[in-house]
């Protein structure tokens, strides 16, 4: 019971950062980031390149994932996604666009980085054993700790800085926000570079424990959709519920019917249906339409 | 609703260029090979046409791969396990796809827009699980040695040869998929024209609007996803004939992002899009396949330049923008 | 006369706000009836609940003493029972003759596989459905924008629309959604006659939402006014216009409301 807990909160802490970048992207721009397990996939591979080759020290190899993430997020909106959402009719065009992007960056991670599965040392050695009752070894600790100390810095930025505020406006209505004089277009970039920074950070925090190869990516795309569509998309508190919840019925669903194979994610496809015919708004999001 | 002279051409053109041009062409050229991709492109063709239609009422659905791979196995377990033949397995799978679709419909269609876009995606995933789980479809082992279409004869007369008996199935095969596809689409086009159409199109437009004039959007969307995914199921089962094998991962989602794509690459504007859209998309990604590891990279790239700068799809070049037919 | 439509004690709670409040009134055959009261009070929900966009939390309406509230818009609609919307409502890619065919559907004879195969009755359909828009039109003044699409048109030509879409069904009752929002004088006055005319020659019984209170005074034979989601009172023009409740309702809020 006690593993089961561990490993639910271990998985969720990872989960939630995803869907905050997802969810972040989406409320912003009303984009669909089918690229985001990509960008997470060349997370994993920029600290594997700093940390695991290079030998640079693992929290430097993390900020390289950051930066790298920003400034490609902040490439594709700025070249990509703000042309195409202007000059569109329709906006399924973001969607098709969002599309191409994750095949590109699948193209890029294969040219650079290459098809193998990649890992590297562990970060710390050691197993915390608790009576036999709770077993998780320290890097899995660790980096969860650091992934609850990221979503807990992402909450701070976007609750008291003035770029978090901006941020939350334009969320909210992106004509108010504009008639109230936040920069559109600076915003949207910034959002977007943030989102895909936390898909970088987490990418490199996870390539420690399990980590990389290139068919990570559209996986890790329909996790993250599922935990927005738990949690209400576009919506906060909603990501981290999201990301919370799968995370505690994977580690459930691992333990219990482990002997079934894939039959966890199943059941997980089958009562997230069923929670969305009760429910289409998510846990969190506000009812539409 | 009549045609003019030149639409009439237009067809009778395509029509002979289908069924008489591409196979003089391959006898004279000796290219075999091709038979494979153009058959193959008929029938994704027929699965986007599926995931069109679904456009048609308004969501976007990455789920066909789903319903293709359901109809390819449906037809598979038919023939292998129960020893039917071929010619009634097909249908079975399109109305098993529809069948499915109308129980999986009736909760998710109420979602729009990206949610209904995000849970088919996911739709996609659940049903190549399914069929590693389940014992039927044989896990990730599937089904191979699937017989080829046997012959259909009515007192005597054969209306369909045995394809086990022939020299050159890859004919045939082409044969049969262009005749799928001419059928399909001449059923969409139909039905786009005709009553059914105007009420998607008024489902599309303004679902409120639609119901205050007394249209039943709820029934219309499930009768509607479930030809699309009876469109689907077709499709896949012939490919899973034509492979003679079917897999958990003959279909994945990477399929149905493609399907999508052959819709929006076309022009959700035209009937007749997601043909083009599907010859362009995989011929285009054949003839890249030189390039090695860089394919995915020039496709991706040219698929990115597509949408930047031809956002309405491929055939608003010809005929400008909001024309809808 | 009899009752058309009566609303009975009807109520709306969301969580713990009250939109409507025990509300009753009658709709006689061949009236216009217009809701009003100032922003807030209720009058949209109230509009949902009868044509049953939105189900009520207790109390009922009937039609002909028929239950209508709680069931399905469309299977309201299909009683004759039919809103317009305000004029973001649209079809917006097609024309203003598109839109009138497609709401003429539920006059259609023939079955939808009839359609698909191209039957003689559908024909026949398409051919009257063509007919009746033309006319229809031209009874709106709308023919010389027929070909426009939706999209395209000014803002006063949309609330039109909205109206010939809801006309299109041949509907017995007609609710209309703030059809004067937003018109200046003369396009007032000019959707004013139109109302007047749907009611005289077409026998349709009209139900308006509005804020505008000299039109209202104008078009209606009956006023029923909400504030704060209650009924306060219930008359013919002149009887609200000198009822103390009503003046004090409309004065303690913002005086542009009564935009006179």
């Amino acid at each position: 019971m006690e593993q089961i807990l561990a490993n639910g909160v271990y998985l969720g802490s990872q989960y939630a950062m995803i869907a905050l970048g997802l969810t972040l992207i989406f409320a912003l721009m009303n984009v669909l980031n089918f690229a985001h397990g990509q960008m997470y996939v060349i997370g994993g591979f920029v600290t594997y390149t700093f940390y695991g080759q290079w030998g640079v020290p693992f929290v430097l190899a993390l900020v390289m994932s950051c930066v790298t993430l920003a400034i490609l997020g902040a490439l594709i909106e700025r070249y990509l996604f703000a042309p195409v959402i202007k000059g569109s009719a329709r906006e399924e065009s973001t969607m098709l666009l969002a599309a191409g992007i994750a095949f590109l960056l699948d193209a890029l991670i294969l040219i650079i980085f290459g098809e193998k599965q990649r890992g590297v040392p562990k970060i710390v050695d050691g197993v915390f054993n608790y009576d036999f009752r709770l077993i998780m070894p320290y890097d899995r600790i660790l980096i969860c700790i650091l992934a609850i100390l990221s979503i807990v810095a992402f909450i701070g930025l976007m609750q008291y800085t003035k770029t978090g505020r901006a941020l939350r406006a334009l969320a909210q209505d992106r004509t108010a926000a504009q008639l109230m004089g936040v920069n559109v277009d600076r915003y949207s970039m910034i959002g977007f570079a943030l989102g895909a920074m936390l898909a970088g950070l987490v990418g490199g925090l996870l390539v420690t424990i399990t980590g990389v190869n290139l068919g990570m990516g559209g996986p890790t795309s329909i996790k993250a959709f599922m935990m927005v569509m738990i949690g209400g998309a576009g919506v906060i508190s909603g990501a981290i519920w999201g990301g919370i919840i799968l995370g505690f019925m994977e580690a459930i669903g691992l333990a219990v019917l482990s002997q079934y194979g894939d039959i966890t994610y199943l059941l997980i496809f089958i009562s997230l249906m069923i929670f969305l015919a009760i429910r289409p708004q998510g846990l969190m999001g506000k009812p539409w339409g | 609703m009549g045609f003019s002279i030149q639409q009439l051409v237009a067809v009778g053109v395509f029509l002979l260029a289908i069924f008489v041009g591409v196979p003089l062409l391959i006898n004279a050229t000796g290219r075999w090979d091709f038979y494979f991709t153009l058959t193959s492109v008929a029938l994704l063709a027929i699965a986007s046409a599926g995931v069109w239609l679904t456009f048609y009422i308004g969501r976007i659905n990455i789920g066909q791969g789903a319903f293709a791979l359901i109809g390819a196995y449906v037809s598979a377990i038919l023939v292998v396990k129960s020893g039917l033949s071929f010619w009634i397995s097909l249908p079975a799978a399109g109305l098993f796809a529809g069948l499915i679709a109308v129980l999986i419909g009736l909760p998710i269609l109420r979602l729009r827009g990206v949610y209904f876009a995000m849970i088919t995606l996911v739709l996609t995933q659940v049903v190549t699980l399914t069929a590693l789980a389940l014992p039927i479809t044989n896990g990730a082992k599937g089904i191979s040695n699937i017989p080829l279409p046997s012959g259909v004869s009515i007192f005597g007369i054969p209306l369909i040869p045995d394809f086990g008996a022939m020299e050159n199935t890859k004919l045939a095969f082409y044969l049969t998929a262009c005749i799928l596809m001419v059928v399909t689409y001449a059923a969409l086009y139909r039905l786009v024209n005709s009553r059914l159409g105007h009420l998607c199109r008024s489902m599309q437009q303004n679902e409120e609007l639609a119901s205050s004039i007394g249209v039943n959007i709820a029934y219309i969307r499930v009768v509607i996803f479930a030809i699309s995914s009876f469109f689907g199921g077709i499709g896949g089962a012939m490919f899973g004939s034509i492979a003679q094998s079917v897999y958990p991962s003959t279909f994945v989602v990477a399929d149905s992002v493609n399907f999508m794509l052959n819709c929006f690459l076309g022009g959700l504007g035209y009937v007749f899009g997601p043909i083009l859209g599907t010859l362009v998309l995989y011929f285009g990604w054949d003839l890249l396949f030189e390039l090695g590891k860089y394919q995915m990279l020039v496709y991706s790239m040219i698929l990115i330049a597509v949408i930047r700068f031809l956002p309405n799809g491929l055939l608003s070049i010809r005929f400008g923008k909001g024309n809808n037919k | 006369m009899s009752a058309l439509i009566q609303v009975n004690n009807v109520t709306k709670k969301y969580g713990g706000l009250i939109a409507n409040n025990d509300i009753s009134f009658d709709v006689s055959e061949n009236e216009i009836l217009s809701v009003i009261g100032p922003n807030g009070a209720g009058k949209s929900t109230l509009f949902k609940m009868i044509s049953s966009f939105t189900p009520t939390t207790s109390g009922e309406v009937l039609y002909r003493g028929e239950r209508i509230s709680n069931l399905k818009p469309h299977v309201v609609a299909r009683k004759g029972i039919v809103r317009t919307f305000q004029e973001t409502t649209i079809f917006k890619s097609m024309t203003v003759r598109e839109s009138v065919v497609v709401a003429q559907h539920l006059r259609a004879k023939a079955s939808l596989a009839g359609y698909f195969w191209g039957s003689k009755t559908a024909k026949e359909d398409v051919t009257a459905f063509g007919e009746y828009a033309d006319e229809l039109l031209e009874f709106l003044g709308m023919s010389e924008i027929a070909n426009e699409l939706a999209s395209n048109l000014p803002q006063g030509n949309l609330r039109a629309l909205g109206i010939a879409i809801g006309l299109a069904t041949d509907p017995k009752v007609l609710l209309l959604d703030e059809p004067f929002a937003g018109m200046n004088h003369d396009e007032t006055m000019n959707m004013v006659n139109l109302v007047r005319s749907v009611r005289d020659e077409r026998g349709v019984t009209v139900m308006l939402v509005e804020h505008d209170m000299p039109a209202v005074m104008n078009i209606s034979d009956r006023i029923v006014v909400l504030n704060f989601g209650e009924k306060i009172a219930e008359g013919t023009p002149s009887e609200i216009q000198n009822n103390e409740k009503v003046i004090e309702a409309y004065l303690g809020s913002a005086d542009d409301e009564i935009g006179m």
